[in-house]
């Protein structure tokens, strides 16, 4: 317990000034300091909570740009390609994953993606992931998990600038600076990325990816006052660009418009800390907006699709660790959240619909015996929009001898529901003009329809339309961690995810041109449940291997239903026949593969040179319906398995001078339908200079 | 438009002489119909509207199983058609629809499954715009899925028809598109809204006016 005293007296979750210098090699070691399954640092062997960490050497070395690079070749991650690059979790999907940027949450989603590409992974000192619901301390989103990128260290004096080319034209700068004065640390960092995209149906006007430039920016200022009280703050900006050619098909013919999409996204971090013997207090404000353009100019066509969204999230929170004793600790804390939306997908740009969370959280941590440690806590979010929410969460680690622990938990975990699911006011008038109105606006939009006598026909789901409630999950953990020797470390984590109150649309009224009108209801309830598996063996000082496998079963539970009492058909390929469906023939969620799996190879020798190769494997994945039953069962709806190899090597040719050379896609395997962010093999080349 | 029969026809008219001869009746008298229909178009694509919807001429064709036979739309308004089409939409001889004493509803459960028409089942009657048949995605016969654009006929989903005379029939539909063939969900707009509306069905009338499909 002292060291962890110790600890906590040298750094705290604010990850932007850790003084301690946690760089290990590997991710193996139990010594490492992590921040995110607790909200307080912990050793990682001393956590009863499945934490992944990635440093930055990983990261350099697999020659990952973007976020998603990376943490698509995780075991048990998948980035799934729509509406930009989200992260699945435990077979949960993007928008049940929090993603953090040293402790703060990003905002910005597209259907409820958060596209990992926004994010660069050039100046980041690691990245933890924390698998099952972490609601008790995250509330919101933190359903599958949580994922922390936490960026470069201050308390240095480094600078270092670094310059990649690759296919496409794809380039990549970034200079990382950081100073330490006397009581003060200033860390600036600069990265711009761009590529002139990609076609994988070839005579085509439109790309498959458009060309994008994006940039990120980011300083941060830390000042000890004295031994006890610290301040700083942090300004960020990420600005993404991308050109839009589209074939926009009316009365049959195809159109070619032109235009861009822009998202830009800025935050403020600033915070005061107070650390004494056993108390430290935080206050820490937090203000960050997102907002998004898209204007398309349809040739021949005055009218030009401008579509706008503004997000603006700002919040205050304390947090108060408190060490009562030896064995035993105290995290408290509290804070507001006002929220606000404006988009032209709503109302109009000048109105803003909003919303405000309070919130609390306790986390109680208590040090059993050697062997035995539980940590219990729940965290109540108070909503203006929606219920309020209870997350409890509880875990225990227990250390059977110096080189086999176990570790079980059990949280709940929920998503609000978000803007647009409670405002969205939207009507497409060029497929079939249906409208879907957010949950808040669906009854005053109806009366309007009907007093105008549009409506021809309401069914009975106006009847269940009432204020939404947050979805909500309960999730089970069951990990050990056995490190065989000093060679060989093996893993395993058990999983098991229920999902009730999903946030489905259907419809409450038709139109009298034949539109149909959609709205949001709590309807649907899911499962996903599996095992995880990962092997890390160190064959020479210089070579080691690392295995990973996940075994994934998803369903939705009123499918499972279906199937158990007969109702649910498939049709015969051959026949045309309708046949009552078994359970066995259930592919389960779309978009989830029952099977995946890694390989890494790792050489690093005293002399700086490294090499290399990563084969990720995905298994079959349920795509769409194609016979009619809505669900996934059939051969054709899925799309093919595949492996993925990628290669890097490099070497240090001074000691500020590091050079590597990259393969990703090495197979060069393409998938023009279901992998449409993929362009086959991607060649690189890579200098990173530190003055 | 073509029809075909199925060996079905066939074996089921065996079937019938077969257990009629054993039990000694009358000169045997084949009064179940099985057939599938292929390519009946229901009012197909044929321009755009002004804001770019594709649309038809808006009329239904009219069908009878008795005859089995497409009915000229000049008699709609009479007895001789027992469904008809236009769109996703399927009518039935009675309502708002037509005078005949007809009616429809929806079974869960294979075309094989259902020998007989359960005693208990109502009837549902047109009553525009609700009809007996759902005519809308998911909740009827068909899923329109928006990803792809395309229309697929439910799986275990038996239409159960009363006809315009009253007596009993049984529709599976198997295909929305010409040709029976669902266009690949990688085919273009264009291909996906002119093979539309092509319906390809499977049907079972029972002549004699028992609720009898076997």
């Amino acid at each position: 317990m002292k060291i962890l005293i110790l600890l906590l007296s040298f750094m705290y979750s604010s990850m932007a000034f850790a003084q301690l210098s946690v760089d290990s090699a590997s991710a193996r070691s139990i010594d490492e300091v992590v921040v995110t399954a607790t909200r307080t640092p912990r050793l990682m062997g001393n956590i009863a909570i499945p934490v992944t960490v990635i440093n930055s050497k990983t990261v350099y070395q697999y020659g990952s740009l973007r976020l998603n690079d990376i943490l698509g070749e995780q075991t048990g991650i998948n980035v799934i390609d729509n509406f930009g690059k989200g992260v699945q979790v435990q077979g949960l999907s993007s928008e049940y994953t929090l993603i953090l940027i040293d402790g703060e949450p990003l905002i910005g989603r597209t259907g409820g993606v958060l596209d990992l590409s926004r994010i660069t992974v050039r100046n980041i000192r690691k990245i933890e992931i924390v698998k099952g619901p972490s609601s008790s301390l995250y509330g919101s989103e933190a359903m599958g998990g949580v994922i922390n990128i936490i960026t470069d260290g201050a308390g240095q004096n480094k600078t270092s600038a670094g310059l990649r080319y690759g296919r496409f034209n794809t380039l990549d700068g970034n200079i990382n600076f950081s100073r330490k004065f006397n009581n003060t640390d200033v860390t600036a960092s600069f990265n711009y990325n761009r590529s002139e995209g990609f076609s994988l149906k070839p005579n085509q006007i439109q790309k498959t990816v458009e060309p994008y430039w994006k940039t990120a920016q980011q300083i941060s200022v830390n000042h000890q006052i004295n031994d006890k009280w610290k301040v700083g703050a942090g300004l960020r900006r990420n600005t993404t660009y991308i050109d839009n050619t589209i074939e926009v098909s009316n009365q049959g013919n195809s159109i070619l418009s032109k235009g861009y999409e822009r998202n830009d996204e800025y935050n403020i971090t600033p915070f005061v800390q107070f650390k004494g013997n056993k108390i430290r207090t935080t206050l820490r404000g937090y203000v960050t907006g997102f907002e998004a353009v898209q204007l398309l100019n349809v040739k021949g066509n005055s009218d030009t699709y401008n579509d706008r969204f503004n997000q603006v999230f700002s919040r205050v929170e304390n947090q108060t660790d408190w060490q009562i004793r030896e064995q035993s600790s105290l995290t408290l804390g509290a804070g507001h959240v006002d929220e606000s939306v404006a988009s032209n997908r709503y109302d109009s740009m000048s109105t803003k619909r909003k919303n405000s969370i309070s919130y609390f959280f306790v986390q109680h941590e208590e040090q059993l015996s050697d062997k035995l440690t539980l940590i219990g806590g729940f965290r109540f979010d108070a909503n203006r929009a929606y219920a309020s929410v209870w997350s409890p969460k509880i875990a225990m680690q227990f250390k059977a001898s110096e080189k086999l622990s176990f570790n079980i938990s059990y949280g709940r975990g929920f998503k609000a529901p978000d803007f647009r699911q409670l405002y969205l006011n939207f009507t497409n008038l060029a497929a079939g003009s249906y409208s879907v109105f957010g949950s808040e606006v669906a009854l005053p939009e109806l009366n309007r329809l009907t007093s105008l006598q549009q409506i021809e026909q309401v069914t009975s789901m106006v009847g269940l339309l009432s204020a939404l409630k947050p979805e909500t999950s309960g999730g089970f953990n069951l990990g050990a961690k056995w490190k065989v020797d000093n060679q060989l470390q093996i893993t395993a984590n058990l999983f098991r995810n229920d999902i009730n109150n999903m946030i489905v649309t259907d419809i409450v009224a038709f139109k009298k041109n034949g539109g149909q009108i959609y709205s949001y209801f709590n309807l649907k309830s899911a499962l996903t449940q599996g095992l995880e598996f990962d092997v890390d063996k160190r064959i020479s000082k210089a070579f080691s291997i690392k295995a990973g496998y996940q075994y994934l079963y998803t369903a939705d539970k009123e499918v499972l239903n279906g199937i158990k009492k007969g109702e649910t058909f498939k049709r015969d390929l051959t026949t045309g026949n309708s046949v009552r469906m078994k359970l066995a023939d259930y592919g389960g969620l779309p978009q989830r593969s029952k099977h995946t799996a890694n390989l890494k190879l790792n050489y690093e020798n005293t002399s700086g040179f490294f090499a290399t190769t990563r084969m990720i494997y995905r298994g079959r994945w349920g795509t769409f319906d194609q016979d009619g039953n809505g669900i996934i069962n059939r051969k054709d709806e899925y799309a093919n398995s595949y492996l993925q190899v990628n290669a890097s090597a490099g070497f240090s040719l001074k000691k500020n001078l590091k050079i590597m050379a990259g393969l990703d896609n090495i197979l060069n395997y393409k998938d023009v339908i279901f992998l449409p962010g993929n362009p086959g093999r991607m060649g690189y080349i890579d200098i990173q200079f530190n003055f | 438009m073509k029809t075909r029969s199925i060996i079905g026809t066939l074996l089921v008219a065996v079937v019938i002489f077969q257990s009629c001869t054993k039990e000694e009746t009358s000169a045997p008298r084949v009064t179940l119909i099985e057939k599938i229909v292929t390519d009946i178009p229901a009012d197909t694509i044929v321009g755009f509207s002004p804001i770019g919807q594709p649309i038809g001429t808006g009329k239904f064709t009219f069908y009878s199983f008795e005859t089995n036979s497409i009915v000229p739309s000049s008699d709609s308004n009479s007895t001789k058609w027992d469904i008809a089409m236009r769109g996703t939409t399927i009518l039935t001889n009675n309502g708002t629809s037509g005078p005949g004493k007809g009616g429809a509803f929806l079974y869960v459960g294979t075309f094989d499954d259902l020998t007989v028409v359960p005693a208990d089942s109502t009837f549902k009657i047109d009553a525009a715009p609700s009809y007996a048949i759902t005519a809308s995605s998911n909740r009827g016969w068909y899923l329109y899925t928006p990803p792809t654009n395309l229309v697929t006929p439910i799986p275990g989903r038996v239409l159960v028809i009363k006809t315009a005379t009253g007596r009993y029939a049984k529709v599976e539909v198997l295909n929305y598109y010409k040709g029976g063939t669902t266009p690949p969900a990688s085919a273009s707009d264009a291909v996906k809204t002119f093979s539309q509306r092509y319906y390809t069905f499977r049907f079972t009338y029972q002549a004699d006016g028992t609720t009898n499909f076997k």
